[in-house]
């Protein structure tokens, strides 16, 4: 077999290699450089803005491991993933099981309000909901109490019993369209003739959803369950304008640890960007060491 | 059964009120009719560039952006150039100045992110001096009060950095209230100053009175600073002496040079602030709201009381013209004489001018004629209190009347200037540079102990001054170890008469 040398492969592949190349810089500039220099500043003691700036070699991340609100941050991350991705999948599911039946006329309209949500600005729902759940002629309590639910209003965002569970469950509404449009997608790659067989075999039912349509698309599952658990651990913007990770921290999650130690506080004293880059890539390393399982799981399910 | 009355509020009123509230502190809109007449721009002292251009100029708006929004075209037309504003909220500052300072793209005409040594920021080289852009600087400058302009502070090297047009006389945590809630409560805060205990007692009968319509007090909890400032103002004037400002002079005590966090007058103020939760008298849901949230509300008959600034003036004058308010005294303790507060020298919103800003003759030429006294009188008529004219003549002149010209009568009956580290020793800035409020702050503190997600008032109080301690310390060791001359017993001033304001003839006798 004539085997081609290496140069020889790029220079016939050459317009390959160009079509790719302004993705490649794009990507450079604004993904592997930003990461390398992140993890170039966690070395650093250093406000962000001053041109002083001290190497203090594994400094920062020993502070951090140490910082007990670093790890409450950390763990309500978690809190925060595991109590809304089951949620949205398994209502995801459910809602797509539902609106994939073609017998169902006004699917398409309850597919439109579900998805609504998913393309509304998250700042703005962030803020529309404080208003939501005011406790003070806030639908969400005037529905309560109108219905004697509750005797007194609840200050569902500054009680710090209810403050997550209330943002998570903002979280599932205004995301729960995408998980339904990504079941709806695994469910059309199930073939017509699939259901015909298992009717005729007798499985109805949840027989049939449990049997026959589950297992084959447990695949799409795993990447669902992947996307919407790195999904969960992003949710900045919505904290920031709902609750500001308040009140005292009830709410703070990484992100919101690592913008809070970034730029200058409230309180009026440096920024510590060093320091919030070592928690960043802490905290990255981590959401990747999740991605990575993830990722095995998918391999061997797909063995199976 | 008597059904409970609902207090006919609406959502929409709320948002409408605070996304007012919040144009107003960015300055969005300018209500003309605060105006008491033209601009009269005097022709520039000396020939100004024919090439024109474009100025930028942040800072903090609220009623300076309405001042700001009005005069910039009048003066951009006059000169020949056109001039950008952005009045943004401190948070916003924070974060906004700092990235354009680094990418080189910040306004020609600025204010510094809070908690910003300026020290830093001249010997970084992020900012250049007025002193050749303003006719006859020290003549100029001689206009303004003492301790307005000084080395450390907004001077360095020998030459102007800093330029202050407001003074820093004030406090944001006046007793705000109905009048006619407190008056049907049996109080008249006119009559002198309130004690804990009456602020209690009033509280308390407005809510009842309200039956679930309108409540005792409001405060904006979930911006954290808010409980800081209540508490730190309170403590000060039930007695614990101390500084204003930022960290390195925040809660000390200039007269040991030690934080007073656990304080029996602190504690006092974090009791009286529980009381008012536990007694009922607070409105629902104070943790999910912010400053200007609550502000709001108070116009609309919310709520009877609250602990705020001298901005609120020209808010709800804009907003709720009609609405009878009144402005005092913070409460004091029971049986306690009220004790003075104290500032630091030197102005506020201090204007620095970029490095590589071309405007210098213009911004210049435009600060210069607004530290005249009829620069000053348009100044003080328009933001009146809020933030006021830093010459008392032209704030005399300016005919004030109503809350802002009696809050500015309180302000200076209350307000004396204290020491200041920094005007001792100007190597107190390389520590402000180095210093870490330690996590949780006093403002956090205070919140979770509200929330009830910490418990113990000492106790609590107690670690947090300790971290405080430590934090100043390790910021002082950081700046010794960089070379300044600096420690802890710069914060103490042994000559410090607490019942008169501290000039340069204390500092000298140090």
């Amino acid at each position: 077999m004539n085997k081609k040398s290496l140069s020889k492969q790029i220079y016939d592949a050459r317009w390959c290699y160009v079509f790719v190349l302004p993705c490649l810089i794009l990507t450079g500039m604004f993904v592997i450089y930003p990461i390398g220099m992140s993890w170039y500043f966690s070395l650093l003691d250093w406000s962000g803005f001053t041109k002083e700036a001290k190497f203090i070699g594994l400094q920062n991340y020993y502070e951090a491991v140490n910082d007990e609100f670093f790890w409450d941050a950390f763990i309500r991350s978690f809190i925060f993933m595991f109590g809304t991705v089951p949620v949205k999948i398994v209502l995801g599911f459910i809602i797509a099981v539902f609106l994939n039946n073609q017998v169902l006329k006004l699917a398409p309209f309850f597919r439109t309000v579900i998805f609504m949500p998913v393309v509304t600005a998250i700042a703005i729902i962030g803020i529309v909901m404080t208003f939501v759940f005011s406790p003070f002629n806030g639908p969400a309590n005037k529905f309560l109490m109108s219905t004697n639910l509750t005797s007194a209003p609840i200050d569902f965002l500054g009680n710090p019993d209810t403050v997550l569970p209330t943002v998570m469950g903002v979280y599932v509404w205004k995301w729960l369209g995408i998980t339904m449009m990504y079941w709806l997608a695994a469910l059309q790659t199930v073939p017509q003739d699939v259901y015909d067989a298992a009717k005729i075999d007798g499985a109805e039912g949840y027989r049939l959803w449990i049997h026959i349509i589950l297992p084959i698309v447990l695949p799409f599952a795993i990447v669902i369950i992947l996307v919407e658990a790195v999904g969960a651990l992003n949710v900045f913007p919505l904290i920031e304008t709902m609750t500001a990770g308040g009140p005292f921290f009830s709410s703070e999650v990484m992100e919101i640890y690592i913008f809070r130690t970034a730029f200058v506080t409230d309180s009026g004293t440096m920024p510590r960007l060093g320091y919030a880059c070592a928690a960043g890539v802490f905290w990255g390393v981590a959401v990747l060491f999740i991605t990575v399982l993830q990722g095995l799981w998918m391999r061997r399910t797909r063995r199976i | 059964m008597k059904k409970k009355k609902e207090l006919k509020i609406s959502r929409r009123t709320v948002m409408k009120g605070a996304l007012a509230a919040g144009a107003m502190m960015s300055a969005g809109s300018i209500p003309s009719k605060l105006f008491a007449g033209e601009f009269n721009i005097p022709d520039p002292l000396k020939p100004l560039p024919t090439t024109g251009g474009n100025m930028r100029w942040i800072d903090s708006g609220d009623m300076k952006g309405v001042f700001w929004k009005k005069l910039f075209p009048e003066y951009a037309a006059s000169r020949g150039i056109t001039i950008e504003y952005d009045g943004l909220p401190w948070k916003e500052i924070n974060k906004i100045v700092p990235i354009a300072i680094r990418n080189g793209t910040v306004h020609d005409v600025f204010q510094l992110p809070l908690g910003m040594d300026p020290g830093v920021a001249v010997s970084e080289g992020w900012v250049q001096p007025w002193d050749d852009y303003i006719e006859n600087l020290d003549e100029w400058l001689a206009n303004f009060p003492a301790g307005v302009y000084l080395p450390g502070v907004n001077q360095f090297n020998g030459k102007t950095y800093g330029l202050c047009l407001t003074a820093n006389k004030r406090t944001g945590t006046c007793l705000l209230y109905s009048e006619k809630y407190m008056s049907e409560a049996g109080y008249d805060p006119q009559a002198g100053r309130m004690t804990y205990s009456e602020i209690r007692d009033a509280a308390k009968k407005i809510t009842k009175r309200g039956n679930g319509q309108y409540y005792g007090w409001i405060i904006g909890g979930n911006q954290v600073n808010r409980w800081e400032d209540v508490v730190h103002t309170f403590g000060q004037v039930a007695g614990a002496h101390g500084g204003r400002g930022g960290f390195t002079n925040r809660h000390i005590n200039f007269q040991n040079g030690k934080f007073q966090i656990a304080s029996d007058q602190y504690m006092e103020a974090v009791e009286l602030l529980l009381q008012l939760k536990s007694d009922g008298s607070a409105f629902p849901g104070v943790m999910s709201m912010n400053a200007p949230q609550a502000r709001a509300l108070m116009p609309q008959g919310a709520a009877g009381m609250i602990f705020q600034g001298p901005w609120c003036i020209g808010v709800w004058g804009r907003d709720a013209p009609e609405w009878k308010y009144g402005i005092a005294s913070e409460p004091v303790p029971d049986g306690k004489k009220a004790q003075p507060l104290y500032i630091a020298e030197g102005g506020s919103n201090t204007l620095w001018l970029s490095a590589n800003s071309t405007m210098g003759p213009f911004a210049g030429d435009l600060i210069r004629f607004m530290g005249t006294e009829q620069g000053q009188i348009y100044w003080a008529q328009t933001v009146g209190a809020a933030d006021p004219a830093v010459n008392p003549e032209a704030v005399a002149k300016a005919g004030l009347t109503g809350p802002s010209a009696q809050a500015l009568a309180m302000f200076a009956e209350n307000l004396l200037v204290g020491p200041n580290p920094i005007v001792r020793n100007k190597d107190v800035g390389v520590v402000a540079a180095k210093s870490r409020v330690p996590d949780p702050s006093l403002a956090l503190v205070i919140q979770g102990l509200y929330t009830g997600q910490l418990k113990g008032v000492e106790a609590q109080l107690k670690d947090c001054n300790q971290r405080y301690e430590d934090a100043l310390d390790q910021a002082v060791e950081a700046a010794r170890a960089d070379g300044a001359n600096v420690t802890r017993d710069d914060w103490v001033f042994p000559n410090w008469d607490i019942n008169s304001n501290y000039g340069a003839s204390k500092y000298s006798e140090l």
